[in-house]
């Protein structure tokens, strides 16, 4: 036995143990990519990186065995940073979209791929759950949103961008169409109330989202219907006043009361209002100077309200602004996604909770493709042209044109978003990717000579865990290192096919490869 | 070559080696010793009839930069890009070569698949730099305008073998005396195979029978080739810098022709133009005097302890090693002393490893004595990857007695009885020699069972390396032993634990192991009486570079860094100032001229960032730019990394790419800053030794010559050095010869005969072929700063 100190706690443990192994007796976690319990450590991402503060020694704790009196720090600034450092090398070199730049380019940041994708497979009641995540009017956004996302899209490098929009129109109507409209699924009521002044986009996708929350909302308008500038600002050609009401009536089934024509500061007081709800919502629309004095929430004259761009907090308490109330848009799915950032503030809020904004994940950027990148995704999709809807009258993509369309999205985001550990430590130590720039990148490349497996080489961070699992199960040719140095790159023996190399242990590499480099096909669904 | 033919070929080959896992080197190596290349149906069959698995034979084959893939053409062209060709423009020449052979950038090779193209890290003839070996002939001092010169040199070299063998007179009597021809690698390539042929020849021609005499490196690399004609009676006299058509000369200075011959004096001009130093505007050749000042110079502050007996024994002949007092250091420890004796008289000399770390090698003899396990191994470390280094390849080639007794010993004191001596491929040579002297020791009694009627057994054998800097790393060059990618583990344990198959191992460095024997018969405190307080003896440097006499020396410890430049190297040629010197390799650092005068000694280098490392001494003038420099040692690394760790294997190449951006200008003041940074991390975060060590070019450069740094910012070279930051222009100088526009290769000079000529800048590469063929000194070369 060898005793030793880790973070300041003695531990006593076999001559033979390793430093990480001593730290899990402890119930220190240390992060680890290329360590796989059951085999042999192959000390390589340097993600295990612990000090020994006698010798001043980083060491890979991973492999590195425990002495007599070995004093070792796991967490220090020192030893987080040079993790920092090692992730920041690593993803140097990862060539991959955690996010595809449609989703990053959408204000309300839906998971347009996974989408698509479902849409694809003609699982139209999981798509529109992927939809209303974000969206809580997807089909009248799907008629009017100027879709920020295909100005974006990828694929527009090749012919013309897919079809988002009217995909997700496609999506949301079949929805309403369907017997049973999707109403999504609410927390226990928290008795918590939040007054909403203005039904337009913010002010129903707030709503939305607290419902969803447990809390009860109220939405006043000084108009007939509800919907603000959705049921007046828009040609009724365009989104006819059936499909607005449908979407509300989703909202209103979740339990959301509309208290019309009622106007704020004529027929009711602000502060009574104040009074009345554990927060307010001011998505009046654009507001002139003398109605946004009466509330006594401090704005900008001629513009609107003040709050804080990230979490839509204003000046006052509870108070909080959005939507063209405080800056005038026009795109409507802007103010649909701050209604539903308000919500997550108040939710916040209401709860006594610091008012953060809600954390964008990670996310590993190609930057700019190239023809090859896109050449070599373009491969395993649909490669015919943008499907316009024939139905020219009703603008309505059918099933079979619907499928189509989906089908020629490039599938730029990672297949394992969530399950990628890179990912989830590059969030927790706050890499940089772009801390040592790659000028001469590799080319995107996508091996898929398998039934259900991917490889995607620039994803690879080389830690072998799939060389020693096709090893150990004797996989007749398995993968193996091919090369040397920087331009190591993981490899069938005999330039086999994917499918030969991983005949039986797929499904272990895939689950163990720490990246999306080896992955499902399919890759994961998220909800 | 039909599949069957293959297939049988295969399976003879592996059936003479082996089937073991670890007999995946030596196999890969015979198929290309057999075919010039690895072909994939080769390898398939060898999994189908051995342990090896494709996943391991794919591994390994692509892992060591000795496999090919791809076929080769007929020849293959060597361009040894080493740290003292670099220096000397080896990229201009590859890329000359590439031009004039018009070599596919994929296969290297040209379109008539005649020559294929390959950089080497190191020929090992640093001296001659820059060099070049197509198949086995070398040819020094290259410049882009000779390389026509040189294929057709080539090509007449080959139809000559082709028809003619060498003619050897037997029915002779014997003359007294002898003549003794260095036959070193470094000598060979400077030509003294062809002299020996020619020797040969001549003397078979005149009908004079006198005993001719292979002697190992004389460590005068830059007076190759010697020959030294000792006659009884008479002084020795040694000719330097000789030339096959010189002999017939020289054998009528000292014997009498038995018949008329003309002495036209026809000397091989051409050859002379390509293999001589063209810093003499005239080659001489004279006797050379060992008292003649330059010599004395050289050989004055050296102390030869590895090197003992230099260019005076044939390397092979055992009993004129034995008349030198070989093997009786072995007798006196196999026969006289205990092992803890043997490693107490190690421990007293002060030796340390001369692989470049300097741990006490007394203490690491200890360490695998004291294992308890009946199986321990000894390995001798002949890989010797340093681009700028070949002490260990002069040691194996000249003295493999004197290293095999060593090994012998160090058995001997740590128990153990099976040893292998790691020696790189790439010197095929040492390899013969070693091969040759551990047969004659066997047949001697000095290996094997009870070896010198001891009750002491010891088995020896060669493993040859297959091209892999990282496998001098003892953990990567035991995998490799093991037949798996020279990948470094952590240590501990350390080999002396669990090295080869997992046995304690004793593994030192080829240095090291041929001091030991002196030490015995010298005693330790002899030795200990050289060099500084912590670092005792000698230490062997290849120094080569800017100075005026480079080869091999061997100079005790504690000796000044000025001394070893200044009176062994006769200082710097050409009249140039004396900028830095580069110590230690890859590994090592670049000390500049103000701290020239501290003494040669582990610690001290350490002290100033520098490193022993493996022994390459490189001085550098006012032409050398240290920004260039450290991206030269880089592009070694990143490119020798095994690739296993990330800050090694991605490190290495981040600062790769700065340090190329600001070697073409376009670097920015927090590239510095992310260079020093990331050279700290790698340094701190490397698994292994190379990784470790492989920022110091970088952190010493940036430490001395941090103002050449923040000069490439403003787009300023001031050794005019990086192409990307200067422009050739013609002054006035220019005599219209139109010398310079017919030797553009890239016709940025228009021809006008008796005119001033000018360089259109933008299609000049900057191969600087006009400089070099201006008879007037009329290109210049500038750069300033934006």
């Amino acid at each position: 036995m060898c005793q030793i100190t880790i973070n300041g706690e003695t531990v006593n443990v076999a001559k033979t143990s390793t430093i990480l192994q001593a730290a899990r007796q402890l119930g220190i976690t240390i992060p680890t990519l290329c360590y796989l319990e059951g085999l042999e450590p192959f000390t390589s991402c340097m993600l295990c990186v612990v000090k020994e503060q006698k010798s001043g020694k980083l060491l890979p704790s991973c492999s590195a065995r425990v002495q007599e009196g070995m004093i070792i720090e796991t967490d220090s600034d020192e030893v987080q940073a040079a993790r920092r450092d090692a992730l920041e090398l690593l993803l140097s070199e990862h060539i991959g979209d955690c996010e595809a730049p449609c989703q990053k380019g959408c204000p309300a940041h839906m998971n347009i791929p996974q989408m698509l994708r479902q849409i694809a497979a003609g699982e139209l009641d999981k798509a529109i759950l992927t939809i209303k995540k974000d969206i809580a009017l997807p089909a009248v956004l799907g008629r009017i949103c100027p879709a920020p996302c295909e100005k974006v899209c990828n694929r527009a490098k090749i012919d013309e961008p897919v079809s988002i929009c009217l995909l997700k129109r496609y999506a949301a109507d079949a929805n309403l169409d369907s017997s049973v409209s999707y109403i999504p699924a609410s927390l226990p009521l928290t008795g918590k109330r939040v007054a909403i002044i203005g039904s337009g986009p913010t002010g129903l996708a707030a709503a939305f989202h607290l419902l969803q929350y447990g809390h009860a909302c109220d939405l006043y308008d000084q108009n007939e219907g509800a919907g603000g500038t959705l049921r007046y600002g828009v040609d009724p050609d365009k989104c006819p006043a059936s499909v607005l009401d449908s979407e509300i009536a989703v909202i209103a089934k979740l339990g959301a009361r509309f208290i019309l024509q009622k106007t704020i500061g004529k027929d009711i007081a602000f502060a009574e209002l104040r009074g009345n709800y554990d927060a307010v919502v001011l998505a009046t629309g654009v507001i002139d100077d003398s109605l946004a004095a009466l509330t006594g929430v401090p704005f900008i004259a001629g513009k609107g309200f003040a709050a804080d761009a990230k979490t839509f907090v204003t000046g006052v308490a509870g108070v909080f602004a959005g939507g063209s109330a405080v800056r005038e848009s026009r795109m409507a799915i802007r103010s649909v996604a701050q209604g539903k950032t308000i919500a997550y503030s108040i939710h916040l809020y209401l709860q006594k909770k610091d008012i953060a904004p809600l954390a964008g994940r990670f996310n590993s950027s190609i930057g700019k493709l190239t023809i090859d990148d896109l050449q070599a995704m373009l491969k395993l999709v649909n490669t015919g042209s943008r499907k316009s809807p024939a139905d020219t009258d009703t603008d309505c993509l059918t099933a079979a044109e619907a499928v189509y369309e989906a089908s020629r999205c490039l599938r730029c985001d990672c297949r394992k978003p969530e399950g990628c550990k890179l990912r989830q430590y590059s969030e927790e130590y706050n890499a940089d990717q772009k801390h040592y720039p790659n000028i001469n990148r590799k080319n995107v490349e996508l091996i898929d000579q398998h039934n259900t497996v991917i490889y995607e080489p620039g994803k690879c961070i080389k830690c072998g865990i799939c060389v020693q699992i096709t090893e150990r199960s004797a996989e007749k040719l398995g993968l193996t290192f091919i090369g040397r140095g920087f331009n190591v790159r993981i490899g069938i023996p005999f330039n086999s096919e994917l499918a030969a190399g991983l005949s039986r242990v797929a499904e272990e590499c895939v689950l163990n490869c720490p990246t999306g480099a080896l992955a499902h096909k399919k890759g994961e669904e998220k909800q | 070559m039909s599949q069957e033919l293959l297939l049988y070929d295969i399976d003879t080959l592996v059936e003479s080696i082996g089937k073991g896992p670890d007999a995946v080197i030596p196999i890969l190596q015979a198929i290309q010793n057999k075919y010039r290349y690895l072909p994939q149906a080769a390898l398939q069959r060898v999994c189908e009839i051995t342990d090896i698995t494709p996943a391991a034979i794919t591994g390994v084959a692509s892992f060591y930069s000795q496999f090919r893939h791809q076929p080769v053409g007929e020849h293959t062209i060597h361009v040894c890009i080493g740290t003292a060709c670099h220096v000397k423009g080896a990229e201009l020449v590859y890329e000359s070569f590439q031009r004039f052979l018009k070599t596919d950038p994929i296969t290297d090779t040209d379109p008539s698949r005649k020559f294929t193209l390959q950089k080497v890290a190191c020929l090992g003839c640093c001296t001659l730099a820059p060099v070049v070996q197509i198949d086995t002939v070398t040819y020094g001092h290259v410049q882009p305008e000779g390389i026509p010169g040189i294929i057709q040199d080539f090509s007449k070299f080959v139809r000559k073998t082709a028809t003619k063998g060498l003619k050897r007179n037997t029915n002779h009597v014997r003359r007294e005396g002898e003549i003794r021809i260095g036959l070193g690698s470094c000598c060979i390539a400077g030509g003294s195979g062809q002299v020996q042929e020619a020797l040969l020849q001549t003397l078979s021609e005149q009908n004079i029978h006198i005993n001719v005499k292979r002697v190992g490196c004389v460590g005068m690399c830059h007076q190759t080739p010697l020959v030294e004609i000792a006659l009884p009676g008479k002084k020795p006299v040694v000719y330097n810098k000789v030339q096959p058509g010189d002999i017939l000369a020289i054998i009528h200075n000292h014997f009498r022709p038995r018949g008329i011959y003309s002495i036209t004096g026809s000397l091989n001009r051409f050859m002379d133009s390509l293999i001589a130093d063209r810093t003499d505007t005239e080659i001489k050749k004279y006797p050379l005097d060992m008292r003649d000042q330059p010599v004395a110079g050289f050989l004055g502050p050296q102390v030869h302890i590895a090197t003992e007996n230099y260019g005076i024994i044939d390397p092979l002949d055992l009993d004129e090693y034995r008349r030198h007092g070989g093997f009786t250091a072995l007798e006196k420890c196999l026969l006289h002393s205990t092992p803890d004796e043997v490693i107490a008289t190690i421990k007293n000399s002060g030796l340390r490893g001369r692989g470049g770390a300097g741990f006490p090698t007394g203490m690491k003899w200890d360490l695998v004595k004291v294992q308890h396990n009946p199986d321990k191994y000894i390995i001798c470390n002949g890989d010797e990857g340093d681009p700028g280094a070949f002490m260990d390849r002069m040691l194996l080639e000249s003295y493999p007695y004197r290293i095999i007794e060593g090994m012998i010993i160090g058995a001997y004191a740590v128990g153990a009885h099976t040893g292998y001596l790691y020696i790189r491929a790439e010197y095929p040579l040492a390899v013969r020699r070693i091969n040759q002297a551990l047969d004659n020791c066997r047949q001697a009694g000095i290996l094997g069972n009870n070896l010198l009627n001891s009750s002491f057994s010891l088995t020896l054998q060669v493993k040859e390396g297959a091209g892999a800097f990282v496998c001098g790393e003892e953990s990567a060059l035991i995998a490799s032993m093991e037949g798996k990618r020279g990948m470094p583990r952590i240590r501990p344990p350390f080999p002396s634990e669990q090295g080869l198959w997992g046995k304690p191992t004793l593994v030192n460095n080829t240095e090291t192991f041929a001091l030991v024997s002196w030490i015995f018969r010298h005693g330790a405190e002899n030795f200990a009486k050289l060099g500084t307080l912590r670092s005792k003896g000698t230490k062997v440097f290849a120094l080569a570079g800017k100075i005026n006499r480079g080869g091999l020396i061997e100079v005790p410890m504690g000796i000044t860094i000025r001394e070893i430049v200044e009176n062994i190297g006769g200082g710097i040629a050409g009249g140039k100032t004396f900028k830095a010197v580069q110590i230690g390799g890859p590994s090592g650092g670049c000390v500049p001229a103000e701290l020239a005068d501290i003494g040669i000694d582990y610690e001290a280098l350490t002290g100033v960032g520098a490193m022993m490392g493996s022994g390459g001494l490189l001085v550098m003038d006012e032409n050398d730019c240290m920004v260039d420099i450290a991206r030269y040692f880089l592009s070694f690394t990143q490119d020798q990394s095994c690739g296993k760790c990330t800050f090694c294997r991605i490190g290495t190449r981040r600062m790769l790419d700065i340090l190329e951006r600001l070697c073409a200008g376009q670097g920015t003041e927090q590239d510095i800053i992310n260079l020093e940074y990331l050279a700290e991390k790698t340094r701190q975060g490397s698994l292994c030794g190379l990784g470790k060590s492989a920022p110091n070019p970088i952190l010493t450069t940036l430490k001395y010559f941090r103002h050449e740094y923040e000069e490439h910012l403003d787009g300023y070279c001031r050794a005019k050095k990086c192409k990307a930051l200067i422009t050739y222009q013609v002054n006035d100088n220019c005599n219209g010869c139109t010398r310079c526009a017919q030797n553009c290769p890239v016709n940025a000079i228009t021809l006008i005969p008796y005119q001033k000529h000018s360089i259109d800048t933008s299609v000049c590469i900057r191969c600087d072929t006009c400089r070099q063929v201006c008879p007037v000194n009329a290109v210049e070369v500038h750069s300033c700063a934006r």
